[in-house]
């Protein structure tokens, strides 16, 4: 393309006010403790401890790039601290600190990017950046480079700034074999959708990482072009053209075209961002209007769903080979892990309380890799044999995966409490099946640690003469999935009122009942209108009303009124529970 | 019954990634009662909590009901069951939510040992189907998902 389209850009609004500012406070960078995490160690790979020791010409990196990108630590000063005798290093610290190099190195990266954006297409042209004469003529150095440190985030800082909002990035030909460079795109330009690295010579999928990975993706990426890197022309050639284009999508949830061609994949009616107005959204209750349910099983016989959890559970305890007859010829099964400390429980200590004398010796190894390709985490996994290895089909395969995983103790008999189930009839296709869903804990062996477990089932009628019914099911098992948590107690799913904030008030049962007839969302308004006033139906009722049915206005109004208001205004201590 | 291909269950796969993105944004959105919605159809089935609702208009009524959220993913899993073509999928859910203002917006007076405002863990699986009379929009698309069932419960 060329540079001729880009050449008289109008400057984005607000640039030059950004600038000042920035000046002024030495750094328009984010305070971004993140990002700071991202330039000092790049996805703590490898990248930054090679620059570190890799001799550079300092004097092509000028100070002032330090202070478009803040005061954050840089990672210069790190450098330098680590390695006080390198005379090059010294040098760098010297070089160009006065305040109108900076300014002038500034704007003239800005120019540089007002050239190369063109607002119509919402397009920022970065291609073949290391030939640009206006760089040369400048003495820029090109974030393409090897000498390059934080050129590229100044770019995408300053790029994320234009308006309209840059929608199409072009890394095009420039010779690129890390990704490194990409690693900021993503926090500066979340909501980018086209990239092209078309003619790089990217290699690795760790050089993808850069913009998918933990630290940085591009999550609402469309469009991306890798066309003439060796990671696709490689593949290509050797006839695996769609285990790269599964690379690729795994790592892009949301793209839907790469390098041209349309990317197989299920859509969903998702809000889009940007067309949902923040004028439309109403203000949010602070207390819940729903309340804690004990177990639900609609549209079935209870018993149907009980005695299939009190027959299943000894025999994955006891026996678990003799489940094949429960699962259906072509059943699917796999079990993940949430490794993740609940919250709640580590506050309450259970972990190292004495009556949960063997919470210590747990230890999630003999789960997250059995001999049957382990845990099944898809937010974990980028590799996709992993994803079909830990996936089992079938009722041999799901039952042989199951036997490899550690014994288990689950007491659905002696202690109901600790377990609860939600079930109900699902359409599929023309078959109705039944969705289980069961939360509890169970007793894991040999450490006789409590372990917490949710577990999906998918059910269908036995058909008659089956395997499944002779052996004694009356429901067999289509799909399967089991979560292993970290324990948290079951009076997690206590019925009741639940609070949000510590000392919220919640509802006595007979407060509920009074507000049982109103319809939704009044109802819920009210009881948080109540509960956070203490007025009685009638007044708070009348305080609504008063002011549109907006909770946070009728709250601010009592707050002008309550000194007035008459005792009886209010209802008595045993309307609440504390 | 059909059986289960490589490429169902990598779809499968990047649907879920997409879906749990999308969906808890979308949860986590100040114009959710506006937005959640569109994932559901009238037929869709929910429970919240052992709570059940009905199809679009019931999960309007629900999220009505609740306080700000910020949900964490921190494990999700998804199978494509056999039976139909494009499959439905089963995508389960772990994670925590906090609601409300957070730990930090509990009273001076609270407790160290008080769990109020601190994150729950959640628990919420769905069933994902195509939606037979919305075409796909774009080039690509197998189809149109929407949520047939959805069972969430707090569980920590």
């Amino acid at each position: 393309m060329s540079q001729a389209a880009f050449s008289s850009p109008t400057p984005a609004p607000g640039s030059r006010a950004i600038a000042t500012n920035a000046l002024r406070r030495a750094g328009l960078m984010d305070q971004d403790t993140k990002m700071r995490d991202m330039s000092d160690k790049p996805g703590g790979r490898k990248g930054s401890t090679l620059k570190v020791s890799k001799p550079r010409h300092p004097t092509h990196r000028p100070r002032g790039l330090e202070t478009i990108l803040g005061k954050s630590t840089p990672v210069l000063a790190q450098t330098i601290v680590t390695r006080p005798n390198d005379p090059r290093l010294k040098k760098r610290r010297n070089a160009g600190m006065s305040a109108p190099v900076t300014e002038k190195v500034i704007e003239t990266w800005k120019e540089w990017v007002r050239r190369r954006w063109n607002p119509e297409a919402k397009f920022l042209n970065l291609e073949r950046i290391a030939s640009d004469d206006y760089l040369k003529k400048h003495g820029l150095t090109s974030p393409t480079s090897d000498a390059a440190g934080r050129e590229a985030q100044v770019i995408f800082k300053i790029a994320s700034k234009l308006r309209p909002e840059i929608e199409t990035i072009s890394l095009a030909h420039n010779g690129l074999t890390s990704g490194r460079m990409m690693s900021s795109i993503a926090h500066y330009l979340s909501g980018l959708k086209n990239l092209s690295l078309e003619g790089n010579s990217f290699r690795g999928w760790k050089e993808l990482d850069y913009i998918s990975g933990k630290r940085g993706r591009l999550e609402q990426l469309r469009e991306l072009i890798l066309v003439g890197n060796p990671i696709r022309e490689l593949e290509y050639q050797n006839n695996r053209a769609a285990g790269y284009k599964s690379e690729v999508a795994r790592r892009f949830p949301s793209l839907e075209i790469l390098d041209g061609e349309a990317v197989t994949r299920v859509g969903f009616d998702a809000p889009a961002t940007s067309t949902s107005s923040p004028s439309r959204a109403s203000s949010m209750l602070s207390t819940f209007a729903w309340n804690m349910e004990p177990s639900f099983i609609a549209g079935v016989d209870g018993s149907l769903v009980v005695n299939f959890l009190m027959r299943f559970f000894p025999f994955f305890d006891n026996q678990r080979g003799a489940l094949l007859d429960a699962y259906a010829p072509n059943a699917t099964f796999s079990f993940s892990c949430n490794t993740s400390i609940p919250p709640r429980a580590r506050i309450e200590g259970i972990h190292y309380s004495k009556d949960y004398p063997h919470q210590r010796k747990l230890e999630w190894g003999i789960w997250l890799s059995t001999s049957q390709g382990g845990s099944r985490n898809l937010g974990r996994m980028n590799e996709i044999a992993k994803v079909a290895e830990s996936l089992h089909l079938g009722n041999q395969e799901a039952v042989k995966a199951m036997a490899a995983l550690p014994q288990t103790k689950h007491d659905v008999a002696g202690s109901p409490e600790k377990f609860s189930v939600d079930a109900f009839p699902v359409r599929q296709g023309e078959q109705t099946n039944l969705l289980v869903t069961l939360h509890g804990q169970f007793v894991e062996l040999p450490s006789q640690g409590i372990r917490s477990f949710d577990r999906s089932f998918v059910l269908a009628v036995s058909p008659e003469g089956s395997r499944a019914k002779q052996s004694g099911w009356d429901v067999i098992v289509l799909s399967d999935q089991l979560v292993i948590r970290g324990y948290s107690s079951f009076d997690a799913w206590k019925p009741g009122p639940m609070r949000v904030q510590y000392g919220d008030l919640l509802p006595s049962s007979g407060l509920q009942e009074a507000l049982a007839p109103l319809p939704q969302p009044q109802r819920g308004r009210m009881q948080d209108v109540i509960l956070r006033t203490r007025l009685n139906l009638q007044f708070a009722e009348d305080c609504l009303k008063n002011n549109d049915w907006d909770v946070e206005r009728a709250i601010a109004n009592f707050e002008r009124v309550k000194a007035s208001l008459p005792a009886d205004a209010y209802l008595p201590q045993d309307a609440f529970q504390s | 019954m059909s059986t289960l291909t490589p490429n169902d269950i990598e779809i499968a796969t990047r649907a879920a990634d997409h879906f749990t993105r999308l969906y808890y944004t979308t949860y986590d959105s100040a114009t959710r009662l506006d937005d959640l919605p569109n994932f559901y159809r009238p037929n869709s089935a929910l429970t919240w909590n052992g709570k059940p609702f009905e199809g679009v208009d019931g999960v309007r009524e629900l999220v009505s009901g609740i306080p700000a959220t910020k949900h964490e993913v921190q494990s999700f899993d998804c199978h494509p069951i056999p039976g139909s073509q494009p499959p439905s999928l089963l995508v389960t859910v772990s994670g925590i939510v906090t609601h409300g203002k957070g730990p930090a917006a509990n009273p001076a007076n609270a407790p160290r040992s008080a769990v109020d405002g601190h994150p729950r863990v959640f628990s919420q699986t769905f069933m994902l189907a195509p939606d037979p009379n919305a075409p796909p929009t774009k080039s690509g698309e197998v189809a149109k998902y929407y949520i047939t069932a959805d069972a969430l419960r707090f569980v920590g």
